[in-house]
């Protein structure tokens, strides 16, 4: 058709549109960014008046001797720091029982076995619907005296089977998210029981399982806290004593806090990277 | 059949020597339990004593009435009620700020998820503690409340809030469970809202409806039938988070278990009976919410 002026192809019209969404868009981040800054200022404002209100003495000079102290040249930790190694050496050992435990409920719930299937369920329901802190104190003031267990391996053996059992559940779905294919496969070529699992199912069943278990390692580090309630020594514990000695709660429950969300944000950060990066060589 | 359909389930067998050999060692583990109790540590069992706390006989009346445990029961319930509710509310607004374009909104309620969701729930409920009580109940002028009022002097007050000489005791209970369920709340809310498909949003818009009536009209319903299954299970995670208020001496069951086991120094009783009693509510509430679940997954076909 000449004469006409050709109309604009859909790509042009995209592309102007484009070009006048950046000016735009430009612009609404600019406002945004521009909110943002005045809503934290707002807020940060609000609470430095609470406190302020509260007449609260803040004593941030004394707090450096909780993390380290120099005597004679020589480094010696503070209560936080030691209290932060007690958590994660405390949630490093329930972490590996916990796994342990998961492994064991997962088979025994996917096995024939009338038995497993019965104490598995019964594990399974007792530690979900029953509060952590009761657990806690079941293993403390129940289990402990009856078996001689000390307060340290109580809290371990609490906080274990109180994550073991999201770790079955975990392990559970993934060794269930391998395809029936892979089964019967294995059983075709002839495959015992142990060397299915082994060689066929778990390294399957690994790239579904290991994300959400590390989530599960992470909040371990979270609810290792409560432990502190039957004075296992950990970070929350030290948290509490220094406030005892000192009386600078805010002080120390907002360094407290801190380091739990320094420990569990970096952990979380690596894992999530390390699983991008894992996704990213699979494609 | 489907290659990717999931393994077979087990075939079901009957008792096998290993099934037995396993029973016989739960048995053993037991007898041997039982023997370490009242042999080694010579514990004296005085269930009486206990259950006492849960049912109290008064000569007065000629009646049973309940005693502590049941009363802190009746406060755990209450607690995972109100927190429910007022939780609901903060993860519905959070939650769909997750989802819009204002950068400040998002920012807003992603600290505010990940903050809750990275530190133990027991170092932020001491420290919101603390801020509660200096600063929220002063300004609420909830400490000169007027117990003999109208308002508060009747059973639907007792029945919903419990005591009123407790009630802010009970009101911090409640504000720091919902602060903290908020969060999990606000991921569930988030989830549902952006599990409704892009094509509704653009359809509604394209029949000329505003923002508000989109979200209220057309996505809200579809959302909440994701989000109600969730929410259940929410309402039982907090029956169980609610025993950690007890820590900042909130009256409820595990508080009530604590006194009761130093009063009657009969510990082993007390927490056999309180994990119990939480067993029970929390898994008649599971199939209760399993059983309601199933019967609307049925209507809706």
């Amino acid at each position: 058709m000449p004469g006409r002026v050709a109309e604009p192809t859909p790509r042009d019209l995209r592309r102007r549109e484009q070009a006048g969404s950046d000016v735009r868009m430009i612009w609404r981040r600019i406002s945004q960014v521009a909110q943002a800054v005045l809503v934290f200022v707002l807020l940060g404002y609000l609470i430095w008046r609470g406190a302020a209100a509260m007449d609260y003495g803040w004593q941030w000079y004394r707090v450096e001797p909780f993390f380290y102290r120099v005597i004679d040249g020589e480094l010696i930790w503070g209560p936080l720091v030691r209290g932060l190694i007690q958590t994660l050496k405390l949630a490093a050992i329930a972490g590996v029982i916990a796994i342990l435990i998961g492994f064991v409920t997962a088979f025994a719930r996917l096995s024939q076995s009338v038995s497993g299937r019965i104490i598995a369920t019964c594990y399974l329901e007792a530690i979900r619907n029953t509060p952590l802190l009761v657990q806690l104190f079941l293993f403390y003031f129940v289990l402990a005296p009856i078996f001689g267990i000390d307060r340290f391996w109580s809290g371990i053996l609490c906080l274990a089977f109180f994550e073991g059992s999201f770790a079955a559940e975990i392990i559970r779905g993934g060794i269930q998210g391998v395809a029936r294919g892979q089964y019967e496969g294995a059983d075709a070529i002839g495959l015992g029981v142990v060397d299915k699992y082994r060689f066929i199912i778990i390294p399957q069943s690994l790239p579904l399982i290991l994300p959400p278990l590390t989530g599960l390692l992470i909040s371990l580090i979270k609810h290792s806290a409560i432990v502190s309630v039957i004075a296992v020594s950990e970070l929350t514990t030290a948290g509490l004593n220094l406030i005892a000695d000192t009386f600078m709660a805010f002080e120390v429950w907002f360094l407290v806090a801190g380091l739990y969300l320094a420990v569990t944000l970096t952990l979380s950060i690596c894992v999530s990277l390390f699983e991008r990066s894992l996704n990213k060589s699979k494609r | 059949m489907d290659r990717n359909s999931p393994p077979p389930a087990p075939r079901r067998k009957r008792l096998t020597p290993v099934d037995i050999a396993i029973f016989a060692a739960v048995a053993a583990l037991v007898v041997y339990t039982g023997y370490r109790v009242n042999a080694v540590l010579v514990y004296h069992w005085n269930w009486p004593r206990v259950l006492n706390f849960v049912l109290r006989y008064d000569p007065e009346t000629g009646r049973y009435v309940a005693n502590l445990l049941l009363y802190g029961l009746a406060t755990t319930l209450r607690l995972a009620l109100w927190g429910t509710v007022l939780a609901t509310v903060i993860g519905i607004v959070m939650g769909y700020w997750r989802t819009v374009d204002n950068l400040t909104l998002r920012i807003l309620s992603r600290s505010y998820v990940e903050l809750i969701r990275n530190i133990p729930p027991l170092v932020f409920i001491f420290i919101f503690y603390f801020f509660i009580s200096s600063q929220i109940f002063p300004a609420l002028g909830l400490d000169d409340l007027d117990a003999e009022g109208p308002l508060v002097d009747n059973w639907l007050f007792a029945v919903l809030f419990g005591d009123p000489a407790l009630l802010s005791n009970f009101l911090a209970g409640v504000l720091c469970l919902a602060m903290f369920e908020g969060a999990y709340v606000t991921e569930i809310v988030r989830a549902g809202i952006q599990a409704v498909g892009r094509g509704q949003w653009e359809a509604a818009r394209a029949i000329g409806l505003s923002r508000t009536n989109v979200l209220r009209d057309v996505i809200m319903p579809q959302a909440l039938r994701k989000i109600l299954p969730p929410l259940a299970g929410q309402f039982i995670t907090l029956i169980k988070d609610s025993s950690i208020v007890s820590l900042i001496s909130i009256q409820e069951l595990t508080f009530a278990a604590t006194e009761v086991s130093s009063t009657t120094t009969k510990v082993f009783e007390t927490w056999i009976l309180v994990g119990a009693m939480y067993f029970v509510l929390c898994y008649s509430f599971a199939l209760l919410f399993g059983w309601l679940e199933r019967r609307a997954a049925r209507s809706r076909r």
